[in-house]
């Protein structure tokens, strides 16, 4: 069985070649296209990522010109029939422009792009991106980004619906004000849509997936990535 | 400036009349008025070198003497054979003047114009450096403005076009503070044959002169030649003369340059950046010994009317010139279409030797196309300043601080502090290849995918100790930067600098300048360093108070280790290690920070170099690398020795029990061995177990070494063994005055 992944590049993408290296490289048994989002076409591919970046400059608002790019067509169909449609960063605010996933990401509480690693508790382990993890562990993944303070109108319902995926915590998973990077709504740093085929979140696994990157030498990363790869096996199979 | 007649009307200049009679001589006639432009534009300062070029011949010819070396100075970046296939490209340059009148846009247009210096070499930029210089931060608002706009137009752009800051250097000092100075350097990786495939010059005659990226607008023109003078009250006017960036654009122009040159029809490559298309298409034609004729018609413009002067002289980001074949043409358009780049063919290459300009069918300009390059030079006088003398006897006074507050001090302060304000604003792990990170070293460690190699970088120098003696200054700053890399187990590659100076025409200004270049060049021919490139900005001076800012030769190396295993980190690992001492502290507290953070003194007897010394020192730190000796390694810089220890005690939160009783000298006072910077010295953590071995070696490469303590598991730094009574530092405090520092002055 090959499993076939597209990361889409977009104009301004900066994660992209990043994102295909591990998936190529560091996850063992599947295929990755780097491919340009006007020639996407989403009938040849198991699963998408949409990387991090600054898709057409964040010009306007980020994501929001991304949103309306023929990629985003194509992967509203993988969305429709179940396969994963997963956003890092960069490619989780355009999942939230194009309304993929609800809510929105707003400038960080410090006014400042923080890059920094930081500590995620998995509070949803059905999900195409979470599969691998348990309840409660925690992950240590890099933040990048000036807009990643995640808020939505309708927390509850979020909540009720089991959509919260990540939570920014402390190394031993405290849900504390410290532990949020951003100032996100409840500590949220990643989010699913109801039928939990699609993922995003603000931390980038793919900074995470090899332990000579790592400051602790950990491989978390790795575990987004094999979630996505379990989750295609499973919906073949 | 200088008053001219051109076409029966007075025009001013900035070359002086010598200059204009030698315009003449090389075209035979009088030139019009856009040649003029063109010509005052290339022999500026800034484009020509023309009172540095005389001392910089100096160095030695680094592409005849060392193999490893692909491209030295006068090529758009410095290029080296890192083996495996691959070459690397680096560069540093100034963006002082545009960043002092314009923090934001001058920082960002800085980074856009050095990442553009590396793509033209045809190999993707990969990290980013940048060494800052400002006034002090306290009770100073106009400092706080420059520091917060120009870190972040540094982070906006790069972060942007996802190339990551991996380091930098800041200091604070009264010198810098309405003459800041921003340095911006960046490195590129490729395969040998991606750079053999993108020579910045035009061979072949017939070959299509592509303008692709940005649109051409009046913003810009001149903005070398402004940055050939020094600032004044009157420069806020200049502030047209700054350039706005476009990191997006960036971003395509790199992928779109980079996949054009993969089709191997692009024949030669150009950024245009200062002097813009004059410089773009006279050094490839001129370097290439062929000619063009250009139709400025086609060139795609911002704004309707721009004269073929403006057109020349622009300024305008984000522009590239490709030289391509002619049966490649469209494959390379189409790559430039992909990415939605404007792009125009703007002429062909002939062998005309002539640069031609048209505007549509109205000849303009037709000047020889080398005859741009062939600027006077000019031999400047120096002299040494007379208040060196005074400064030098100047003595450190009698503490009137217990040594523990003088440490505490000293770690708080500006210079010493974290920089962590700066580097968390920077997307420092993008591209995956990050290995020491910002804060994590003394060089920022990248790995070479698909290679067990790794390289370390870092930039920097110490401005207080080369306004006291800029030939030992620069010394110095090789000393500490090659340290700095050799700290994270990597062996010195080569060398790039950026020369700050003040006005070359005043003779203390130039000795400065004269000083550092001799020290650079003793010492990298001493060492066997390749100096691969290099960049001068004059003109540094601070017009209201009338002096030049602190002499600042910035040095960058790349240093290169392979396999992982090798890269030694900075942090103490295990209590109950050793601690050692490696290199001579001598009474030398001149320029220190103890001096100018305690009493307020720039003065007294500033740091030496012994290169003999210097090298026996590397040699031995080589040899317990190779015999696996060494857990953990941080260069000795600014504050002495016992900051360097607090560093490397934060991390893994270990004391240390320090006894210096071995270093104690009648000679030396004990404020003189904790706070001199003398050069060299290093910091090493070891096993007990391998102390006699560790001591042997030394005693073989005749280097100084003490054992200075030990690790404890406690959080406290024990001082014994010096004249005066013992003191304990505590470290939770150390840590929260060398965090707090930046933070309390900057988000307030």
């Amino acid at each position: 069985m090959n499993i076939k992944i597209a990361v889409i590049e977009f104009a301004g993408s900066n994660c992209d070649l990043d994102t295909v290296h591990v998936l190529k490289n560091v996850i063992k048994g599947v295929e990755a296209d780097l491919v340009w989002h006007n020639h996407f076409k989403e009938s040849k591919y198991d699963g998408v990522i949409l990387p991090g970046g600054f898709a057409f400059g964040d010009y306007l608002r980020a994501g929001i010109i991304a949103a309306h790019s023929p990629a985003i067509d194509e992967a509203r169909i993988m969305l429709d029939d179940g396969r994963p449609v997963i956003g890092i960063c960069n490619g989780f605010q355009i999942l939230t422009e194009a309304q993929f996933l609800p809510g929105a990401l707003l400038r960080n509480d410090s006014l400042k792009f923080i890059c920094k690693w930081v500590n995620l508790k998995v509070v949803n382990n059905n999900t195409a991106f979470s599969n691998k993890m348990n309840l409660g562990d925690v992950c240590a993944l890099p933040i990048a980004h000036a807009e990643g303070r995640y808020f939505v109108n309708n927390f509850k319902e979020l909540e009720e619906n089991n959509q919260i995926v990540f939570k920014y915590s402390t190394e031993q998973g405290e849900l504390t004000g410290e532990a949020n990077p951003n100032g996100s709504l409840e500590n949220i740093a990643g989010i699913c849509n109801i039928e939990q085929n699609c993922i995003g979140l603000m931390p980038h696994p793919e900074r995470a997936s090899e332990a000579i990157l790592s400051p602790k030498r950990t491989i978390h990363g790795k575990l987004f990535f094999e979630s996505m790869v379990e989750f295609i096996k499973r919906r073949l199979s | 400036m200088t008053r001219v007649n051109i076409d029966g009307k007075e025009v001013y200049v900035e070359m002086n009349s010598d200059e204009f009679e030698k315009v003449k001589n090389l075209l035979e006639r009088d030139p019009n008025i856009t040649e003029l432009g063109m010509f005052d534009v290339m022999w500026s300062e800034h484009c020509s070198y023309k009172s540095s070029r005389p001392k910089l011949r100096m160095f030695e010819d680094a592409e005849k003497n060392y193999n490893y070396v692909l491209a030295g100075p006068g090529q758009d970046a410095g290029v080296i054979d890192i083996g495996d296939g691959y070459a690397l490209a680096f560069r540093i340059e100034s963006h002082n003047h545009p960043s002092a009148i314009e923090p934001y846009h001058g920082a960002a247009t800085g980074i856009g114009g050095i990442i553009r210096d590396i793509l033209c070499m045809g190999v993707r930029p990969i990290a980013l450096l940048d060494p800052l210089r400002f006034g002090p931060l306290k009770d100073n608002s106009h400092s706080q403005w420059l520091f917060k706009y120009i870190v972040k137009g540094i982070a906006d752009y790069g972060n942007c076009t996802g190339i990551p800051t991996i380091g930098g250097e800041v200091e604070f000092d009264d010198s810098f503070e309405s003459n800041c100075l921003v340095n911006v350097a960046c490195i590129g990786l490729g395969t040998i044959e991606d750079f053999k495939n993108a020579p910045s010059r035009a061979y072949n005659s017939g070959d299509y002169v592509i303008l692709m990226g940005g649109s051409t607008g009046r913003d810009g023109i001149h903005g070398v030649t402004f940055a050939s003078r020094t600032l004044t009250d009157m420069s806020e006017a200049d502030r047209p003369a700054v350039q706005i960036g476009d990191p997006f654009t960036k971003k395509m122009i790199i992928e779109a340059t980079l996949e054009a040159v993969k089709t191997g029809y692009v024949r030669g490559l150009k950024d245009l950046g200062g002097g813009g298309l004059t410089c773009a298409t006279s050094e490839l034609t001129g370097d290439g010994n062929t000619g063009a004729k250009v139709d400025l018609k086609k060139v795609f413009t911002r704004e309707p009317g721009m004269n073929s002067y403006e057109v020349m002289l622009s300024e305008s980001q984000e522009r590239m010139a490709f030289i391509v074949k002619p049966e490649g043409l469209n494959i390379v358009l189409d790559v430039f279409r992909k990415y939605e780049l404007n792009f125009a063919v703007i002429g062909k290459t002939d062998e005309s030797k002539v640069l031609k300009v048209y505007d549509g069918d109205d000849p303009i300009v037709s000047i020889p196309a080398k005859a741009l390059s062939e600027s006077p030079t000019f031999k400047r006088q120096e002299k040494r300043p007379s208040y060196l003398d005074e400064l030098f006897a100047q003595k450190t006074p009698k503490p009137s601080l217990q040594f523990k507050d003088i440490i505490y001090r000293l770690i708080a302060s500006e210079n010493i502090c974290s920089k962590e304000w700066v580097y968390r604003q920077y997307d420092h792990e993008v591209g995956v290849r990050s290995v020491v990170k910002c804060g994590e070293g003394d060089s920022g460690v990248l790995r070479i995918i698909g290679t067990d190699k790794f390289i370390a970088a870092s930039v920097g120098v110490n401005s207080k100790h080369c306004f006291l003696d800029p030939y030992e200054g620069a010394k110095g700053g090789l000393v500490e930067i090659c340290g700095n890399v050799i700290a994270n187990g990597a062996k010195p590659m080569a060398m790039v600098n950026c020369c700050n100076f003040g006005n070359p025409e005043i003779p203390e200004s130039f000795w400065y300048f004269s000083k550092a270049v001799e020290g650079m060049n003793d010492f990298c021919r001493t060492l066997r360093i390749p100096i691969v490139g290099g960049n001068v900005s004059f003109y540094n001076e601070d017009e209201a108070k009338k002096t030049a800012i602190k002499a600042t030769p910035i040095i960058m190396i790349l240093g290169l280790l392979v396999g992982e295993e090798n890269i030694i980190t900075l942090p103490f690992k295990n209590a109950g290690d050793d601690i050692f001492l490696v290199g001579e502290t001598k009474a030398e507290l001149g320029g220190s920070e103890y001096h100018s953070v305690i009493y307020n003194l720039e003065g007294g007897i500033p740091p030496k170099v012994d290169e003999a010394k210097i090298k026996n020192i590397w040699d031995f730190i080589f040899e317990l690398y190779r015999n696996e000796l060494v857990k953990a390694n941080h260069d000795v810089n600014k504050g002495g020795f016992i900051i360097t220890i607090a560093e490397m005690c934060f991390k893994n939160k270990l004391g240390v029990n320090l006894d210096l009783t071995n270093c104690l000298d009648d000679k030396l006072r004990d404020d003189e061995l904790l706070f001199s910077e003398s050069n060299g010295r290093f910091i090493i953590e070891t096993d007990p177990k391998d102390f006699d071995k560790i001591m042997n070696l030394a005693n073989n490469y005749g280097v100084y070494l003490k054992k200075i303590g030990v690790l404890i598991p406690q959080s406290e730094i024990k001082v014994r063994g010096l004249k005066n009574k013992d003191f304990k530092l505590s470290i939770p405090k150390l840590k929260e005055y060398f965090d707090s520092t930046i933070p309390n002055l900057m988000e307030r």
